[in-house]
């Protein structure tokens, strides 16, 4: 197991240069930059920053230096990815836990009673829960819970009442998946031989769920983190943008429209670097809990 | 009685009658219509499809015709949809939006199918050291939003039209196809029929053309159905965020985004192609579930 992991470490490093060679490829493909509409003369320093070489670019990504911003002065990608990403973070991570919290309790109850009408309640949603496009959940959500019902506020990102509908609309999809991907390994595990063999040495049908099947089927709840992370982040440009929360899924749009593209590329290589070493984390994650694939990997 | 006969007799059989003849793709035709939901979700997306073509067609309204005396309408017999705020029908532009939604997911799959295929086939057919580091590759890419690439590729091309949207939503979204191209080639290549062939010496190409990739049709015509909801939705996305296809064409993406500001006082704007999207996606998934049901049996879901 150590040498899969070992080389599953070393692989990281050429896939990660690679991303960002791409990246830096397709912006110096991009024509004009921010200075072009104002006819402002482009400071020296943004021009060298323009011309720098792909090889420093990599040394300022491992150091931790994304570079400045073309269009803001007196501020790095650094800064504005110190101050937009702890919420895109917070937005993400309350999106998991609603689809953890809904999504996981509909699956494993839609599994112990398959074919049950909560069974057909629950994958009735799930496959709702995938059609929608997120920007009428989020319109819908405002138009009833906000304007009419007047419970929440439709949009901001400063108490907890701001951070209900935006994380709920974000977590519907994760929601769906868990329901979806929990249901299916529970009644896959129910079928497997040491749950027999369990029920037949006479435990009880709740220990049965909770140490054999429960345990086994949530592995793939663990594995499904990277893709979701995936979802999560193309679905925060939707929901910070809609719900204004000031997070960076938001701030890349603005980013784009404005042309400052040392952002652009520093948050695209952000966000794939943190993608990239969640499939790590995953991966690892993976072989520790299920000891079958440890042989198959190695 | 002959031999044949006797032995037909001891099986309860009537050794003589020929052997029903039914193809891979007879049976899963058969399995298909036997699952009524998917059958039901074909029906309706074949339904879209048609009114998406014909409604512009023999539609009393021009799509694109400005009439500021009936903007904001809501439903009714003339309008079905109601109009928007330029007075423009949204019976006749939905249909009309659909035709580039549909036509731009069906274009951006195929390219994804298309870069998967290639990507996936080399990968399974070559094997070794070359199979091993472009599948570590994939492993680490795995789950890369596809949205800010998306982004970044509009951006570079600068017009947006049909097939730069095309470009933009296939540049990073074909890892999962590419993987599982791969798998079915690998898991072909051990069959004896394709030992066979390569014993009696035909050419790697033709073991390729002729044996492999015709054997992974089944796989691929699943994974249309699986990567059409994604791609009709980042175009949607891609339009919400008004970097989507410029007017006065229009994509429900773009014309969900036209109803975002007057969603207070008139919600069917932006409702109405949302919902053309959702119920789209929502048959291709169930059409994919019936797909795989069909073609794969031994993963049928119980």
């Amino acid at each position: 197991m150590a040498a899969y992991i070992i080389r599953r470490l070393i692989w990281t490093v050429p896939v990660v240069l690679l991303v960002i060679l791409m990246t830096f490829g397709l912006m110096k493909q991009i024509e004009g930059n921010p200075f072009r509409q104002t006819e402002r003369a482009v400071p020296a320093a943004v021009q060298a920053n323009l011309e720098r070489k792909y090889g420093n670019y990599v040394k300022g990504v491992a150091t931790g230096d994304l570079g400045p911003s073309l269009v803001l002065r007196d501020r790095t990608v650094n800064d504005i990815v110190k101050e937009q990403f702890p919420n895109s973070i917070e937005l993400g991570l309350l999106a998991f836990g609603w689809a953890v919290l809904l999504g996981v309790p509909a699956g494993v109850l839609a599994a112990l009673k398959p074919n049950s009408r909560f069974d057909y309640g629950a994958m009735l949603f799930s496959n709702i829960g995938f059609a929608l496009p997120n920007f009428l959940v989020a319109t819908l959500l405002i138009y009833f819970v906000s304007v009419k019902w007047g419970l929440l506020p439709t949009s901001g990102w400063t108490t907890w009442q701001h951070k209900i509908l935006p994380s709920f609309t974000l977590g519907l999809v994760p929601m769906a998946y868990f329901a979806r991907l929990v249901r299916g390994t529970m009644l896959e595990t129910l079928q497997q031989d040491y749950v027999r063999t369990a029920r037949a040495k006479g435990l009880r049908r709740r220990r049965i769920v909770t140490v054999h099947v429960l345990r086994n089927s949530l592995i793939p709840v663990v594995t499904a983190a990277a893709p979701l992370l995936g979802y999560i982040i193309t679905g925060s440009f939707i929901v910070e943008n809609i719900f204004a929360v000031p997070g960076i899924g938001r701030y890349y749009v603005t980013a784009v429209s404005a042309r400052d593209y040392s952002v652009v590329m520093g948050l695209t290589v952000l966000l794939s670097i943190i993608v990239i070493f969640a499939n790590l984390v995953v991966d690892i994650l993976y072989t520790v809990l299920d000891p079958r694939t440890r042989e198959a990997r190695t | 009685m002959s031999a044949t006969q006797i032995a037909g007799r001891i099986a309860g059989v009537d050794a003589g009658a020929p052997i029903r003849q039914s193809s891979l793709w007879q049976d899963a035709w058969r399995r298909y219509l036997r699952n009524r939901g998917a059958v039901a979700a074909a029906a309706v997306f074949l339904l879209m499809v048609v009114w998406c073509v014909v409604t512009p067609i023999v539609s009393p309204h021009d799509p694109n015709e400005v009439d500021f005396a009936s903007a904001y309408e809501g439903p009714s017999w003339s309008h079905p949809f109601g109009t928007d705020q330029f007075g423009r029908d949204l019976f006749t532009r939905a249909a009309l939006g659909g035709r580039i939604s549909i036509g731009i997911g069906f274009a951006a799959t195929f390219a994804i199918l298309g870069i998967g295929v290639v990507y996936g086939a080399i990968s399974g057919f070559v094997g070794g050291a070359l199979d091993n580091a472009l599948m570590r590759f994939l492993d680490a890419l795995y789950g890369l939003p596809y949205l800010p690439f998306a982004i970044l590729a509009l951006a570079i091309i600068g017009t947006v039209d049909f097939w730069t949207m095309v470009v933009a939503l296939s540049i990073a979204s074909w890892f999962i196809t590419a993987r599982v191209v791969r798998g079915q080639i690998i898991t072909l290549k051990e069959n004896d029929y394709v030992r066979a062939a390569k014993a009696v010496g035909v050419r790697w190409y033709g073991v390729l053309g002729r044996h492999l990739l015709p054997n992974t049709l089944g796989v691929l015509v699943i994974t249309i159905f699986l990567e059409l909801p994604g791609v009709i939705l980042g175009e949607a996305f891609l339009s919400f965020l008004g970097l989507g296809i410029s007017p006065p064409d229009a994509s429900w993406g773009s014309m969900a985004q036209d109803g975002r500001d007057s969603y207070r006082a008139h919600p069917h704007i932006i409702v109405i192609p949302s919902l053309c999207i959702a119920a789209l996606v929502l048959c291709a998934n169930f059409i994919a579930d019936g797909l795989r049901d069909a073609l794969d049996p031994r993963t049928k879901e119980t």
